[in-house]
């Protein structure tokens, strides 16, 4: 196991899991399906819906850490940097109100400038935009285990209602189109 | 003994008047929630789904003939142009004897996800412009555009000049590439399917986010530190109440408009190329041939001038004029130099063309 990559580590477990959440849902789906009824009737089923999508939200959430590490390794490394500048600018202990008001304005400025400067940079966009993405995965999962739950209860799943919302945006559009249509016909024709 | 160094009195004074200060700061100021930011009187004439149509109150006796529809950006709400009567750019337009009439876009709920800029361009503002053309009898009117909203109303005016008789940019969005900002580069990495797919709408943190990293310890210390000192000022801490409720009122921007909007304005970049398409409809900017006046500020941190600057190179218009002015984003609507200089000159281009 020693020489293994995490990512043999990680699909070995990924396996395992895979393989017991198989051999009991095909072990107690029979005997459930005779004792079951109402909307525990798919409990074996769901379980392992569940199971296969906590195991993948567990992979997601290595890929999620190592960018939010980056993120705050990004944001560290820019304020050791940007408090360096301020030490080297302003290296003495500020004594009265002036001089506390100037260092304040030296801090803030270079600061902002540094900061600025990171969040406008190329390496930054990147690691956030797959921070993000990583995180929006996460989110996926997290809905399909809630539609798990909810078709479970006999209420409609997030694509379902999406399917609803498309056809009400569609019908809208539509006939907003006709009214606004009709309406500078009218116009046109009273204008005559 | 003689080397120990003496905390000057004054900054123990100065700590214990800012520890005072926090302290009073409830009894001076009211809360956000306590104010209400619809300060100029005006009408609700037209509701279409969320989107509302406000009509104000004229403060002359006799207005010019053509009147002017504002059309606000996506992020925030329209209050900044009316936040209070000093600093109001609607009050300014009303007592220069301009009609003004303000679209509301509303705040979009999951529902909604499916609007897309066709939605928008053709469908609310277009149906918001009929209104007011009817209700003015006029055949054209002038609209402006600001940030955001001026994207929406540079595809408007390309698809339909017909309806437009003087067009105003307010820092329009036109030029993703050329865009230097922060809010920019974070846009061009996004992956705008994998959001809209998954959360439907942009939410407003993600919006609330963008905003964290501008000017981060200006905006996120100094501005409040700023505000406890000057607490005294009733001037001050109104003005700045006012904003900062206005900053944290962000709707979310309906899924499939906000994922046209990352890939043909910032990523593909495709309406400054004149590529972009409208639910099968060419956005071509040569098509804007009425008079253009475009207002771009220097120090915009948001959209910078030269994502704005192209329209003024691009469009069709002979009548057409770029104005600069040294203040940001929020200052060349809200500020003391857009009372003074920005609607000023505004009002004398619109009046020689109303």
């Amino acid at each position: 196991m020693q020489s293994e990559s995490p990512k043999d580590v990680t699909d070995y477990y990924k396996h395992l899991s895979l393989f017991w959440t198989d051999i009991i849902h095909l072990m107690s789906s029979k005997p459930q399906a005779l004792a079951s009824i109402g909307p525990m009737r798919a409990f074996a089923a769901n379980s392992k819906k569940i199971a296969t999508e906590m195991i993948e939200i567990n992979e997601i959430m290595m890929e999620f850490n190592q960018h939010l590490a980056e993120y705050y390794k990004q944001l560290n490394e820019t304020w050791t940097t940007a408090q360096k500048k301020v030490n080297l600018k302003a290296p003495e202990v500020p004594q009265d109100i002036e001089q506390i008001e100037a260092f304040k304005r030296i801090w803030i400025d270079i600061f902002d400038n540094d900061f600025t400067e990171l969040f406008d940079s190329e390496k930054f966009g990147e690691n956030y935009g797959k921070l993000v993405s990583k995180e929006l995965e996460l989110t996926k999962h997290w809905n399909n285990i809630t539609n798990v739950i909810l078709q479970s209860v006999n209420l409609p799943s997030k694509e379902e209602i999406d399917e609803v919302y498309k056809e009400i945006h569609s019908l809208k559009k539509r006939v907003g189109k006709l009214e606004l249509r009709l309406k500078k016909k009218e116009l046109k024709e009273n204008a005559k | 003994m003689q080397n120990e160094s003496r905390v000057d009195p004054k900054i123990i004074e100065e700590v214990l008047k800012f520890s005072k200060n926090v302290i009073d700061a409830p009894k001076l100021v009211s809360a956000p929630d306590e104010i209400s930011l619809e300060v100029t009187p005006h009408d609700v004439v037209q509701e279409i789904d969320k989107t509302r149509l406000l009509h104000y109150r004229p403060l002359t006796d006799s207005q010019k003939k053509t009147p002017l529809l504002i059309a606000y950006a996506l992020i925030n709400r329209f209050h900044i142009l009316d936040i209070q009567p000093e600093k109001s750019w609607v009050r300014n337009l009303l007592e220069q004897g301009f009609d003004v009439y303000m679209l509301d876009w509303g705040t979009p709920t999951s529902m909604d996800k499916y609007l897309d800029f066709d939605d928008y361009v053709n469908g609310y503002l277009d149906t918001h412009v009929e209104y007011v053309k009817n209700e003015s009898s006029m055949e054209k009117i002038s609209l402006q555009g600001y940030c955001t909203g001026a994207t929406i109303a540079t595809a408007y005016a390309s698809l339909h000049p017909d309806s437009v008789k003087n067009y105003i940019a307010t820092a329009p969005v036109i030029d993703g590439w050329r865009d230097t900002t922060v809010i920019s580069n974070l846009a061009k990495h996004m992956d705008v399917d994998k959001m809209v797919e998954i959360i439907g709408n942009m939410p407003p943190e993600f919006m609330y986010y963008c905003f964290s990293v501008l000017k981060p310890f200006e905006q996120g210390i100094e501005k409040y530190v700023n505000f406890f000192k000057n607490i005294d000022n009733k001037r001050f801490v109104d003005n700045f109440i006012r904003i900062e409720k206005w900053l944290g009122d962000t709707p979310p921007i309906p899924g499939e408009l906000f994922r046209q909007w990352i890939k043909d304005i910032y990523q593909d970049n495709l309406l400054v190329q004149n590529k972009m398409y409208i639910e099968g409809e060419h956005v071509d900017l040569k098509k804007i041939d009425m008079p253009v006046f475009t207002q771009v500020a220097v120090g915009d941190h948001l959209v910078s001038p030269e994502c704005s600057m192209p329209l003024h190179y691009s469009i069709g218009s002979e009548d057409k004029t770029l104005r600069m002015y040294p203040t940001g984003h929020v200052g060349m609507i809200a500020s003391g130099l857009s009372q003074k200089r920005v609607l000023p000159e505004l009002g004398q281009w619109l009046t020689e063309r109303s």
